[in-house]
């Protein structure tokens, strides 16, 4: 899910952690499995970036008194962090050759990890986890046909659109595809005097590169083929050109009507008729203005032009391939990311349970945002799948950014960012 | 004083009125001063209102922070955002714990730095520049690069957390006090500013002192180290600030709930997903408050500190 950006501090953590990797402190490549050790009694060291507020600190407390008492001998000691600092609290652990023995960690960190040998192969079968899970919520704890970490929760970025705007539009139903979405936010946007009041479609208040992705997916482009960028494609051009047309050609949305992070989103606002953004927007709609959630006014919709396509984040279990005590670490991953803590977890931070058996909860039904993007998870894709990827996403806001500014083409910005993704794949390589 | 007393004065010096006005600079003349604090009013709103929309904001609620476009003052003042936001984390804890790094940081860098400071200004030595340049030098570090091996430093330290003696085998200062407070201990720009002013005292002070028999020691703590105290309290004050300020050492060196400071707990606020905009301002606040309040006590002489320093 994060995809937590602390672009400078996790570059460097990452570099310099790298760097002491190659010597005492971490193996070599491969992911080794971790030291054999028998069942019993064992205190394990768990670092988690969710739970971290007291009422998330309270509900991992009673988990965990939970899973002691299947496990006696096992205590649990955590140590909670949060997402932009996570790469920190990792990096130093494995240089100071004191490895959690179960992280908890965002899709896209795997293969990093992996890589560096700081994770051990669960040993779980893929069908085995597609009992429980989706398979493409299975997909990114999976590298390179070994099994790394179990989702426990998920959040994804969809289209989202305000029902009562686009009624009053005379419009029946969201688009059908992104050059429908462009049509229908052209004729949704309000300007008084020059000045945007309304924007039609809202690509701006989500993270950029969450927002370009999952409209390059449904391009049908791709992140990477064969360990290498193919993210410059004609598809991929398609799609950052789709978002240059909102923003420069069709006037659909200015740059700096809003930004990631802003206090609240101009769809909950009535300033924006439809959005890419995070599932989370329903819990911002019902804090924020309630009425919207009462009324019904609040509806989501896939982004489709080649292939219906959603952004998925998640939040996964690992066990590290250090740990003295490998059994009652995979334990405690499977609890972790099991049918019990999974429903409790994804309540606990307004986000999507990764297990199958909790997708008709209450809670997944009454949110309707969140039980769409579970409808369609089927659509999921995910980012990451190159060891270098924690470099490479930082890269990715300058070069769309110089793309919607219009300091470069969408083709040239591209361009650029795979070759500076390749030089980045062949450092580490 | 009665009104008889107060006007009496004014009766018997009857052309005092004249004479106060034929003393007032002429207008042209204050028409510069009076630009200059129109500039520094200014200044000063503009410094002064992301503190009070801070506060503002951590009294509104949420429709009130959704709405379009954000009106100055809260339609509803909801106080219960504090005792709320209070809940979010264990902020006592944290409390306590910054406030005693951060009086650890502060006393243990103002006893160094001055002696530091003190040795490089009036103490001849070989090779003083050199180590004065190195001081200089480690300021120009960024902290970030400074992380990992200040990680491995305090995890091997001999002796500690189950380490031997040469570091091995425990966790050294890890997850302890010792590690939150010693690494934060000595800034070199504490004893740069310290040097400074050192330099500034006169040297008739210390050869007389020497006349009468003080020690290298006496001199440097009854002579002259009373006379810097706007040094004192300007590093003071900003050792204070930035330890208080610190969030990122604690939260790597610690894994303990019990160990862990306020700015961690501010953390707890901001996730990637979404910002409880009204708590984050309202414990800010509360967060603030001993830093304003420090600085209230210590202006004069932290305004002092930076003027005579040279530093602006």
């Amino acid at each position: 899910m994060r995809t937590h950006t602390s672009a400078l501090s996790r570059r460097r953590l990452l570099g310099l952690g790298a760097a002491a990797a190659a010597g005492a402190a971490l193996s070599a490549c491969g992911g080794p499995a971790p030291q054999q050790g028998g069942g019993g009694d064992a205190s394990l060291r768990l670092l988690t970036p969710i739970f971290d507020r007291a009422d998330g600190q309270k509900l991992l407390t009673s988990l965990l008194a939970d899973f002691k008492k299947d496990h006696p001998g096992v205590s649990v000691q955590v140590d909670y962090t949060e997402y932009g600092k996570l790469n920190e609290k990792l990096a130093t652990s494995i240089v100071g050759g004191q490895p959690y023995d179960v992280m908890l960690m965002g899709v896209g960190w795997i293969p990093p990890f992996v890589e560096k040998g700081v994770l051990a192969d669960l040993g779980t079968s893929r069908s085995e986890l597609e009992s429980t899970y989706n398979p493409r919520v299975v997909e990114p704890g999976i590298y390179e046909g070994g099994t790394y970490g179990r989702p426990i929760l998920l959040d994804t970025r969809i289209g989202i659109y305000r029902k009562d705007i686009l009624a009053e539009a005379g419009i029946g139903a969201p688009p059908k595809d992104m050059t429908e979405l462009m049509e229908m936010g052209k004729e949704l946007t309000v300007r008084e005097g020059g000045k945007l009041t309304r924007a039609g479609v809202d690509i701006l208040s989500n993270d950029l590169r969450q927002t370009y992705l999952p409209v390059m997916w449904a391009h049908g482009g791709d992140l990477f083929a064969d360990g290498k960028p193919v993210f410059d494609s004609d598809e991929a051009v398609e799609a950052l050109q789709w978002m240059v047309d909102v923003i420069r050609t069709e006037k659909i949305e200015d740059y700096g009507f809003t930004q990631k992070g802003a206090v609240v989103a101009p769809l909950i606002q009535g300033r924006a008729a439809m959005m890419i953004g995070h599932n989370d927007m329903w819990r911002q709609a019902s804090e924020s203005a309630p009425e919207l959630i009462e009324e019904d006014r609040i509806g989501g919709f896939m982004l489709n032009q080649r292939r219906p396509a959603l952004f998925q984040g998640g939040t996964l279990a690992t066990m590290s391939a250090k740990t003295k005590h490998p059994e009652q670490a995979k334990a405690l991953v499977e609890y972790l990311s099991g049918e019990k803590v999974s429903p409790q977890a994804a309540e606990q931070r307004g986000n999507i349970p990764a297990v199958l058996s909790a997708a008709d909860s209450e809670y997944v039904r009454g949110n309707k945002l969140i039980s769409f993007a579970v409808d369609n998870l089927d659509h999921a894709f995910s980012e990451g799948g190159v060891p270098a990827w924690l470099e490479i996403r930082e890269e990715f806001k300058p070069a769309l950014e110089s793309a919607l500014l219009g300091k470069s083409s969408p083709a040239d910005s591209l361009r650029g960012l795979a070759e500076t993704a390749e030089a980045i794949i062949a450092k580490g390589a | 004083m009665s009104a008889d007393q107060l006007s009496a004065p004014g009766t018997a010096q009857a052309p005092a009125p004249v004479a106060r006005r034929s003393a007032r600079p002429p207008l042209t003349r204050r028409l510069p001063r009076l630009a200059l604090h129109l500039v520094l009013i200014t200044v000063s709103l503009a410094m002064a209102v992301p503190f009070f929309w801070m506060i503002i904001t951590s009294l509104k609620t949420d429709p009130d922070l959704a709405s379009h476009p954000p009106g100055l003052l809260p339609r509803v003042w909801d106080w219960a955002n504090y005792p709320e936001a209070l809940e979010y984390a264990p902020f006592g804890t944290y409390f306590r714990n910054s406030l005693l790094i951060s009086i650890g940081h502060t006393a243990l860098n103002l006893v160094m730095a001055s002696m530091a400071g003190y040795a490089l200004a009036r103490i001849p030595f070989r090779g003083s520049t050199v180590v004065f340049m190195g001081v200089l030098a480690t300021m120009m570090i960024p902290t970030y690069t400074k992380i990992v091996p200040q990680y491995l430093i305090a995890k091997g330290v001999p002796f500690f957390g189950g380490n031997d003696y040469l570091g091995r085998g425990g966790h050294g200062w890890l997850d302890s006090w010792w590690g939150l407070i010693i690494p934060g201990a000595l800034t070199p720009f504490a004893i740069f500013l310290f040097r400074q002013f050192y330099l500034s005292l006169p040297r008739e002070l210390e050869e007389a002192a020497r006349i009468d028999g003080m020690g290298e020691f006496g001199i440097y703590a009854r002579v002259m180290t009373p006379l810097v105290k706007p040094a004192i309290a300007t590093v003071g004050l900003l050792t204070f600030e930035s330890s208080w300020n610190n969030f990122l050492w604690p939260l790597i060196i610690t894994s303990d709930t019990e160990l862990r400071v306020i700015q961690v707990g501010l953390s707890a606020f901001q996730q990637a997903d979404q910002n409880a905009w009204a708590y984050l301002m309202a414990g800010t606040t509360l967060a603030t408050v001993p830093m304003v309040a420090l600085f209230l006590l210590a202006q004069r002489y932290f305004v002092q500190g930076f003027a005579n320093s040279g530093i602006k």
